[in-house]
């Protein structure tokens, strides 16, 4: 039980360390899985109109048919160097892609994760401390139901809905603003603030509020499943059964024992729902044509290019895997049992 | 939950000059909507819709053919004439300039050509200059020695090394866009952003995948002035926020590419016209005929006999598609409907069970047929699902289905997966050459296993062909022998199909069969 | 066994018990359409007439309850024959990355040492994957050689859902291992295997079918979001409610409701289902969320509690 006092320090060497193969072991499954699937960029692009000679000289032209560990390596090493290469479909630099589209899913994840907490915890703290009503029921049914239904089915009835009210409900801007505001951080919000162009910062957030609210939506199912879970966990604590004994009124017990305690881990697994997100924001992006990562990845495993695929399936786990990391040290800091 | 909405209520007060109806408050720009990709500005670097459309807009070509029309005009170039089936002298205006004001001259000209054909990126398009590329080696293709002469300033001359009639269209096409030498490299692309051309329009913005901007080039010399400042072009990645942008206003027009549901319905909004131009887009099944059934003559005949082309357009596309009955499309200079002089516009069982009798086949015929089920759009499915029935209906054939994705299904049907399998087709340039060459020579690009002494000698002779009603007789004999073997089955023809404001003037002149968008032609009223 | 499994169903009461009876009765429902499709059903999946064609899109109607839709198939017929695509894919993927992740973790748990850290690093690195990506690319990869169809549909999902089975399966290894009656049994000689057979076993299979459940509700969903992609299955194959779902989509903004409405009422509600028995399941398995009436003060292991909320 007594946790050694260097063990923090460790655990956070040892976590952070773990980073690079871990991301190693994506990279060589993606790697693997695109090559053995049958197809390549040039016969997507324009099978339909070359004969096969024609093909092969195109492949060999892009360096398709090289042996596979030459591919590999070369692959493996332009990661290391950081040069993720350029697209073959559209011969753009990946870095470029993951500048221009990654702020757009950033603002949309971040949005829909704000809307998920605040429509998450308190519902999930309602019904939690009133288990076992019909709030309870109608509020977890609520979380149920907000996960299960398919977001690209509730993202089109929202713009249904919307779009006959004059609301944007698609792209994240208007095309004058995206000509207009200048990109400093190639994250159209926070330039749209700084532009001081009239009515930009407006226009990017309102179209911010449907794709946001869309995909807040399906989050805050699983958010308040899981308050309310740990809230019930904390509610079986010792420390509220003390208070309880020392005569505090339930209400106070609750408010400032439990549900602190209960929101704590809580924020911690949280944050391992990056990866839901990102399968989340792909399927928001194709609805409401928002120009980020997750429309981008789609588009290039239509294509069938390999390099901008495993280019940005690396950034997504290099993402991932760091998010994980911080998370766990996080949840370390705050909760000595966990370091092992 | 209260405060969401009052949130909600006053940024759509403020909010106005942003979304909603009406975007634009200066009336000199609209927005295009389409969900075609841009592979490359560049014009070494693309062979698709979505790039050529914005190279016809940013480039000069030495020939353009304008809406409407099938015939070559002058663009860059003053005149650009035959001198006899192996050499075009062309003379460009005098005093053009690029939009930067480099000056345009020969060498630009050749510079552009050969960097095409140096660079043969696999996405590119240069495979359409075959007929001044030295392809010795087949790593290093480049433009053949003396294939373009620069006398002076103002003259390009081509050498052509086989007699090439179709030259004169090659050179109206995007692929043969003019590029600064100044600023293009000659071994490389250059980076989308950074195109300079010196067409009617320049590229003020491009983000890759979201918006292209372009603004009209003063600096134009031409009969394409254009009529509008500033134009958007956004880029969708699927059709239904497409339709819904169209449907509310948020966009002036939608061109490429909505459901029939979505055009039937958008004809019912008052705000919007669901224009229609004849198109050149076409789908045809293959026989292959490397397989027990592709082989057999009668039963390619009698399946032609069969197929229901009305049904198919009714059922499978609610009607927005044209049966088409010969491989050449409608509208092109030698175009013959054969298949509906041998075979009827509708469908005779009867004739198809007698020819099976005479050739001996014992019926029902176990019949394979090949669909792809995305790359061609989602309604393939259900002509493949309408052909089987009737093949089934008839009794006489007993038709299954099978699919592949895109990537196998080139494949796949080399390899005789398949009997009989669907492919599209949209022309590299308007001419019937295009619909001819590509197929029916040598098994054509999809190895089908066709080949006829007679149809290769009448395609070496419509080549070098220079008198068009001559040439024109050879077509149609090429598609009455067609018609005869059926190497292939056409099945329709798409329209060139646009949706845009009411307030939107010249998109229906541009909906012709060359699929150019014509941007220089579009203004807005207001 | 049979003694617990049913302990969970017992030891239910008030809305627990509810829940968990809405869920089983939600996802039978299905399960039966599923089972007797071809005698529910009033007609086939791929049917386009009886005595002549059937209407294209035309709304619900008395001879199509639900009505029918661009392809000429009747909705009602494709919900029901739908419903035994999923659960068939759903079934293949969860019982496959049952059977190979389970052992996987009981293994890696008891045996620890660097194979643990190795399975334990390779498995973290696939869970940390987003589960739609992941199921995209092994869909492309799949789909070639087997097709469209419903097999290629369900090992997409299995590859996915084997770290989840394996990282709860080793936890609860873990911490049982160290348990007392483990090191008796061993004091007496049991071998490894034996160990753990008979005794962990039983303990590990406890958190499974919650995990098992709430699976099946996400493969659901990601086999509508695959469809709706285009990497799913073919229509004359078998039918799939996100495929009709992707093709309907473009009709509900011209008024045609019925063509989205039931497909995706059919996702919704049988995702719901099976969440909600894995919820209930959850409730009575997890010692802390557990109302019983006599209470042994106990605070389980934090881990297994922990990675049993995290997976919801």
């Amino acid at each position: 039980m007594a946790a050694a006092k260097g063990s923090l320090p460790r655990y956070i060497v040892q976590r952070v360390l773990l980073i690079i193969p871990m991301i190693w072991v994506l990279l060589t499954l993606v790697f693997l899985l695109l090559r053995v699937a049958p197809g390549d960029p040039v016969s997507a692009a324009v099978g339909g109109k070359l004969d096969a000679q024609a093909m092969a000289a195109a492949r060999h032209q892009a360096g398709l048919d090289r042996p596979m560990i030459v591919q590999y390596l070369d692959y493996i090493k332009g990661v290391g160097t950081l040069h993720f290469g350029k697209t073959i479909s559209d011969n753009r630099p990946i870095l470029d892609v993951i500048r221009d589209n990654g702020g757009a899913t950033l603002t949309l994840t971040l949005g829909a994760f704000i809307f998920a907490l605040a429509i998450g915890i308190p519902l999930g703290l309602l019904a939690g401390r009133r288990r076992d009503t019909v709030t309870d029921a109608v509020i977890r049914i609520f979380g149920v139901v907000s996960y299960a239904a398919p977001i690209f089915w509730t993202g089109l009835l929202a713009v249904i809905l919307i779009a006959p009210l004059g609301w944007p409900t698609y792209d994240i801007a208007s095309p004058e603003t995206k000509f207009l505001v200048p990109a400093h951080t190639h994250i159209l919000l926070v330039d749209a603030l700084i532009s001081g162009q009239p009515g930009a910062f407006t226009d990017v957030l309102q179209h911010h509020l449907l794709p946001c609210v869309t995909l807040g939506l399906l989050l805050s199912g699983v958010f308040i499943r899981l308050v309310r879970v740990n809230l019930l966990q904390s509610l079986k604590g010792d420390y509220v059964e003390a208070a309880r004994a020392r005569g505090i009124p339930e209400r106070l017990v609750i408010r400032r024992h439990a549900f602190r305690n209960a929101l704590v881990p809580v924020i911690t697994v949280i944050g391992l729902q990056v990866a839901l997100t990102m399968s989340g924001a792909v399927l928001t992006e194709r609805t409401f044509n928002w120009p980020g990562l997750g429309n981008q990845l789609v588009k290039y495993i239509d294509a069938r290019d390999y390099t901008a695929v495993q280019g940005l399936v690396t950034f997504f786990a290099i993402v991932v895997v760091i998010v994980s990391v911080l998370v766990d040290i996080i949840n370390a800091i705050i909760d000595p049992r966990v370091r092992y | 939950m209260a405060s969401t909405g009052a949130l909600v209520l006053s940024l759509a007060a403020c909010g106005s000059s942003g979304g909603g109806t009406g975007n634009n408050a200066s009336g000199s720009s609209w927005i295009l909507g389409t969900t075609e990709t841009v592979t490359a500005m560049d014009p070494a670097g693309s062979y698709d819709f979505g790039s050529w459309n914005l190279q016809y807009n940013i480039f000069q070509q030495l020939m353009v053919v304008p809406a409407g029309e099938t015939q070559p005009a002058p663009d860059a170039a003053q005149s650009c004439d035959y001198d006899n089936p192996k050499q075009i002298t062309c003379k460009l205006r005098p005093g053009l300039e690029f939009s930067n004001g480099d000056k345009l001259t020969s060498s630009d000209v050749k510079f552009s050509f050969e960097r095409n054909i140096a660079i043969a990126d696999p996405n590119g398009s240069s495979v359409l200059l075959g007929s001044i590329t030295d392809s010795s080696n087949p790593d290093k293709p480049k433009l053949a020695d003396g294939a373009i002469e620069t006398p002076d300033d103002t003259t390009v001359i081509f050498h052509l090394n086989k007699p090439d009639t179709t030259f004169m269209k090659v050179l109206t096409s995007a692929t043969s866009s003019i590029v600064d030498e100044d600023v293009f490299p000659a071994d490389k692309e250059l980076p989308d952003a950074k195109v300079i051309g010196s067409g009617p329009y320049k590229l003020a913005q491009y983000k890759a995948g979201e918006q292209a901007v372009l603004e009209a080039n003063p600096k134009y010399q031409g009969d394409r002035k254009a009529k509008t400042d500033r134009v958007f072009v956004q880029y969708f990645s699927d059709p239904a926020p497409l339709k819904a942008a169209i449907d509310s206003g948020q966009i002036d027009i939608a061109w490429r590419t909505l459901s029939p549901t979505d055009l039937n319905d958008l004809e019912g909004n008052s705000d919007v016209n669901v224009l229609k131009g004849q198109g050149s887009e076409f789908r045809y099944w293959v026989w292959q005929l490397g397989t027990k059934v592709g082989k057999q003559k009668a039963i390619r005949q009698a399946a032609a006999y069969i197929i229901d082309r009305d049904a198919i357009a009714k059922n499978a596309y609610d009607g927005t598609v044209k049966p088409t009955y010969s491989i050449v499309p409608p509208g092109f200079a030698g175009q013959k409907d054969s298949f509906k002089e041998k075979y009827g516009a509708t469908p005779d069982v009867a004739k198809a069970k007698q020819l099976l009798k005479q050739a001996g086949i014992k019926t029902p015929i176990k019949i394979r047929l090949g669909y792809t089920p995305t790359h061609y759009g989602p309604n393939t499915v259900d002509e493949a699902n309408e052909l089987k029935s009737e093949l089934n209906g008839s009794g006489l054939f007993q038709a299954t289905t099978d699919d592949a994705e895109w990537e196998r299904y080139q494949t796949l049907y080399k390899q005789n997966a398949y009997d009989l399998f669907i492919l599209g087709w949209y022309p590299d340039f308007l001419d019937a050459d295009n619909y001819l060459t590509p197929f029916i020579r040598d098994g054509g690009f999809y190895g089908n296993n066709y080949s006829n002494p007679k149809v290769n000698a009448l395609l070496d002779k419509e080549l070098g062909e220079t008198d068009s009603a001559k040439r024109d007789k050879i077509i149609e004999q090429l598609q009455d022998i067609v018609a005869d073997d059926v190497p292939l089955i056409p099945s329709w023809n798409g329209q060139n199909v646009a949706v845009a404001g009411k307030d939107i003037q010249g998109v229906e002149q541009t909906l012709d069969p060359t699929y150019i968008f014509r941007f220089w032609m579009i203004s807005k009223k207001g | 066994m049979l003694r617990v499994l049913l302990s969970p169903f017992r030891n239910t009461s008030g809305l627990a018990r509810w829940i968990l009876v809405a869920g089983l009765v939600i996802t039978g429902i299905f399960v039966v359409c599923a089972i007797f499709a071809p005698w529910i059903a009033p007609y086939g999946f791929a049917q386009t007439g009886e005595h002549g064609r059937f209407p294209k899109m035309a709304p619900p109607s008395a001879t199509h309850w639900l009505g029918t839709n661009d392809q000429f198939f009747d909705i009602l017929s494709r919900i029901i024959w739908g419903a035994r695509t999923e659960i068939t894919v759903v079934l293949l993927s969860v019982i496959i990355a049952v059977v190979v992740g389970m052992p996987l973790g009981l293994f890696s748990g008891f045996i620890g040492g660097w194979v643990d850290r190795l399975l334990v690093f390779v498995m973290d690195a696939l869970y940390a994957f987003p589960s739609l990506l992941l199921a995209i690319v092994f869909a492309f990869l799949l789909r070639g050689p087997l097709g469209g169809g419903t097999v290629a549909a369900a090992l997409s999902l299995t590859a996915i859902y084997i770290p989840q089975y394996f990282r709860v399966v080793r936890s609860t290894t873990v911490s049982a291992r160290e348990a007392t009656y483990v090191e008796a049994a061993r004091a007496i000689g049991a071998k490894n295997r034996t160990v753990m057979g008979r005794y962990l076993f039983g303990n590990v299979i406890q958190s499974v079918p919650v995990i098992g459940t709430l699976n099946a509700a996400d493969a659901i969903s990601t086999l509508a979001a695959l469809g709706f992609i285009g990497l799913g299955i073919q229509p004359t194959d078998a039918s799939e409610w996100g495929y009709d779902l992707s093709r309907a989509l473009d009709d509900a903004q011209s008024g045609i409701w019925w063509t989205t409405l039931f497909p995706g009422l059919a996702i919704v509600l049988l995702v719901t289902g099976l969440t909600l028995v894995g919820e209930g399941l959850n409730e009575t398995v997890n010692p802390a969320l557990r109302k019983r009436r006599i209470r042994k003060v106990r605070l389980p292991s934090r881990a297994s509690s922990a990675l049993v909320e995290e997976r919801s």
